[in-house]
């Protein structure tokens, strides 16, 4: 379970201002305002899931200068629940990083009842949301606060994708740029950050501290290493979006945690990560590469990209529940044509 | 049996096309594509596939199964299936 939520999604009508659009003039509750703004600021989306027509509402929003707020808007006449589906599938988060504001309780208890994963407020308390821990990131980073604007070129790209005429065209036509350095002291609320928040592409559930992390970027422990990559494209900068941690041992290099922020997903930027620390590993002469893979319930998909990538294993899991895969430095994985690794 | 395997690939495709692939980019997509190299599938959308075709061909893939002599193409998913199925496949 996600314990930060990251997208809040709200009703209209009698939740985010008083009145009902469709029957005259509406009121913007400026405790709502407030809370948008704030969450806003610390990094969390809004969208909307609400009942009625759908210019009307978002001229009330542009007129009350909240429309660029909200991500992926749905206003229509379908169940919230469906709606709420919709948003996270267009948004690429699980449901359980989702809250829904409501004044109907019908409607909250349906929600509930549909998607139970989902976080359901009741409107009287949206005041005293940026109160709630579940809103409450220990750290507020630069990229928290981009990430409303990253999130909609992120949106943009997918739109464009549609006048390509092959995917990998598309793809190409994006010319995306992944640099790949060490982790400076700058980078650690961050990275802190990505590994509190990636739940999915999160090949271990490894937390480390910031004093550990100050500890490594002083080189204090010599033999553990970590990496930031960032990526930019021609939308836009996404800021870190992956993290990794590597120990070394003569000839040893073994990867402990690799986490991509699920942001990226679906333009094979983990498979470009992980092919770019193993080619670095290869080239300064480790002979036996290696892998942890913890499954945490949520990350099927990072024991694929390892052994999609040529990663196996004979072992069972040890008493830490971590199963270690070997590759083969002959035989690593290509860096996908469409990324460039700076 | 060859004929098992032809109408799995039409099925397969027909979720791609669907699911991994924009609307006008189908009839570039052939049965021995390598969709990882392609940029079609990646860990993600694997994931998603995988249910599909559990679901759809009524088979269960282990994690060890997940490599890519089984899952880079779509003849090959097809001859997973095959192999793994319970009772023969016919479309419904």
């Amino acid at each position: 379970m996600s314990d930060l939520k990251k997208c809040v999604i709200w009703d209209l009508d009698n939740t985010l201002w008083d009145g009902i659009c469709l029957e005259g003039h509406v009121q913007v509750k400026e405790e709502v305002r407030e809370t948008i703004g704030e969450l806003d600021r610390r990094g969390i989306l809004h969208s909307i899931a609400s009942r009625g027509d759908k210019e009307t509402a978002l001229q009330v929003l542009k007129d009350n200068r909240l429309d660029a707020f909200f991500l992926v808007p749905r206003i229509n006449w379908l169940p919230k629940s469906q709606n709420i589906i919709d948003i996270s599938k267009e948004l690429h988060l699980s449901l359980d990083a989702i809250a829904f504001v409501d004044d109907d309780i019908f409607e909250l208890e349906q929600v509930a009842f549909m998607l139970p994963d989902v976080l359901t407020i009741h409107s009287l308390k949206a005041r005293e949301m940026p109160l709630f821990p579940d809103f409450s990131p220990h750290e507020i980073t630069s990229e928290a606060r981009e990430r409303r604007r990253l999130y909609q070129a992120e949106l943009e790209r997918e739109k464009a994708e549609h006048g390509f005429k092959t995917r990998e065209d598309f793809l190409l036509s994006c010319g995306m740029k992944l640099k790949v350095r060490p982790m400076q002291e700058d980078d650690i609320p961050r990275v802190l950050e990505l590994m509190t928040r990636t739940h999915q592409l999160n090949t271990t559930g490894l937390m480390l501290g910031r004093d550990e992390m100050m500890g490594i970027v002083r080189g204090e422990v010599k033999e553990e290493h970590v990496v930031v990559a960032e990526l930019r494209d021609r939308f836009g900068w996404y800021g870190i979006i992956g993290t990794v941690l590597a120990v070394t041992a003569p000839s040893m290099w073994r990867l402990k945690y690799l986490a991509v922020s699920c942001r990226v997903m679906g333009r094979g930027i983990e498979r470009a990560l992980l092919a770019t620390v193993l080619h670095g590993a290869r080239e300064q002469g480790f002979t036996h590469l290696e892998a942890e893979f913890r499954e945490t319930g949520t990350n099927r998909m990072m024991r694929a990209l390892y052994q999609m990538a040529g990663f196996r294993t004979g072992d069972k899991p040890d008493a830490l529940h971590v199963t270690m895969f070997r590759v083969d430095p002959k035989n690593l994985p290509d860096i996908p044509r469409w990324v460039e690794v700076l | 049996m060859e004929n098992d395997k032809s109408s799995i690939e039409a099925t397969l495709a027909e979720y791609i096309r669907e699911v991994c692939l924009p609307r006008n980019d189908g009839v570039n997509l052939k049965y021995d594509t390598n969709l990882f190299d392609a940029g079609i599938v990646d860990s993600a959308g694997l994931i998603s596939f995988l249910c599909f075709i559990e679901k759809e061909f009524d088979v269960n893939i282990p994690d060890e199964d997940l490599v890519p002599e089984n899952f880079v193409s779509i003849a090959r998913i097809a001859d997973y299936v095959c192999s793994h199925q319970q009772v023969p496949y016919e479309r419904s």
